[in-house]
């Protein structure tokens, strides 16, 4: 399918050359990963809007705007003997944003507009943590020699959770067709605050994704579909142009 | 031509790399194994009631939870001991052990000297780790001895009412 999108599109669009300028403007879209893991995965429920407003030949600014939620089961199973065993159950849902730039470190020919980008962002996540069901880890079988005894009192939902990191990311994007883009990036994420329940660690943050024990390292990607609102157009600077 | 075929080149390492770092989210979940932390036992120790600084081992200690059939599984049943950890249990508020001195069995009937201890406590959660979860943590804990006709337990103090790690001594026994 998208094949057939690129062949048709090489004939269709007529780019005005012979002035040697860029198109400038607003461009919007959706992550596609977002929806698709929704879809393919029952304890995930995700949604990013994309946008990002080019303001040099190689800077734009940028942002993401998403609210995912998801459920992290820890599970116990075949430790000698034991059988499967459910230690937690932890849902975790918000909102977060996401403000930076993006350079393109790619130079287009004259009426390309392809992106290979580095680029940073400041995000910030509001968040709230549901402790649907625990168990206490406890090696010693005397009293329960089957299962790991249930808790109830840390049982409930943790609201008013926040955390906020910085994203350095990779990506490209690619013009489809006339003013439809494909584009994708992976992020490193390093933590800078994070608000905890006080009754557990968060383990998973919107838009952070899985935060590990010990570090504030995480990672994510998104892989956008999006559509360019021309706003005008802006000849190019060349360092060759002999002064005038 | 060229600008397709350079812009289908894009698009398919975009895809590429997609697939490469949704597999590795997939892959890299289940990795965890817990060594973090474990609920913790609490630790008893015997001390001599004539000389209350000094420890005196149990002669032939048995400890039978109430309502249980087996010893508990901590310590090597009916051996010489000043020092034992015994399991709580997380859901009860109160749990009852049997201690049994000079522990011997005549034609499946005990023999020894059996007196009955119980121990209150509140349990608390803690998260310890994303791979072990949360354990029980105990405070506020209190200990009563049942009253026999001979007890061989003569006096029972819990030196530390909080549960948090079995490195440190929470209840002292004189006997």
């Amino acid at each position: 399918m998208l094949l057939q999108a690129l062949t048709g599109s090489g004939q269709d669009v007529v780019r005005d050359t012979t002035k040697k300028s860029d198109i400038y403007g607003l461009r919007v879209g959706i992550d596609l990963s977002r929806p698709l893991l929704t879809l393919l995965n029952e304890d995930y429920q995700g949604l990013e809007i994309v946008g990002d407003y080019r303001i040099s030949e190689h800077l734009y600014l940028a942002a993401e705007l998403g609210n995912e939620s998801r459920r992290v089961e820890e599970v116990l199973d075949n430790a000698d003997g034991i059988n499967r065993i459910t230690l937690y159950d932890i849902e975790s849902a918000g909102s977060y944003l996401k403000l930076g730039v993006d350079y393109n470190t790619y130079t287009n020919w004259y009426g390309m507009n392809n992106s290979i980008l580095i680029g940073a962002r400041y995000a910030f996540s509001t968040f709230k943590n549901t402790l649907d069901n625990y168990r206490y880890f406890d090696s010693n079988r005397y009293w329960s020699p089957n299962e790991f005894v249930a808790g109830s009192e840390l049982v409930g939902e943790y609201t008013g959770l926040n955390a906020s990191w910085l994203e350095l990311l990779a990506g490209v994007k690619a013009e489809l067709f006339a003013n439809f883009y494909l584009g994708g990036s992976i992020r490193l994420n390093v933590l800078i605050t994070n608000k905890d329940s006080g009754a557990f660690n968060n383990i998973w943050i919107p838009g952070f994704n899985r935060k590990n024990d010990n570090s504030g390292i995480g990672w994510g990607f998104n892989y956008t579909l999006s559509y360019l609102l021309p706003i005008y157009r802006k000849a190019r600077k060349k360092p060759s142009d002999p002064p005038q | 031509m060229q600008r397709t075929t350079s812009r289908i080149q894009a698009v398919l390492g975009i895809g590429l790399l997609f697939c490469l770092f949704l597999s590795g989210v997939m892959g890299c979940e289940k990795d965890d194994i817990c060594v973090d932390g474990d609920t913790p036992l609490l630790v008893i120790k015997f001390y001599d009631i004539q000389a209350p600084e000094t420890s005196k081992a149990v002669s032939s200690l048995r400890v039978i939870g109430l309502g249980q059939t087996g010893p508990v599984d901590t310590f090597a049943d009916q051996s010489d001991l000043d020092s034992i950890a015994l399991p709580l249990r997380p859901e009860q508020e109160e749990t009852t052990f049997i201690l049994i001195l000079d522990s011997d069995e005549e034609e499946g009937v005990e023999t020894g000297n059996a007196d009955t201890l119980r121990f209150s406590y509140n349990t608390q959660g803690a998260f310890i780790s994303r791979a072990c979860g949360f354990v029980a943590n105990y405070d506020d804990l209190n200990s009563r001895l049942e009253p026999d006709t001979l007890n061989w337990i003569q006096n029972v103090e819990v030196i530390n009412s909080t549960v948090q790690t079995q490195d440190t001594t929470h209840v002292s026994i004189f006997h």
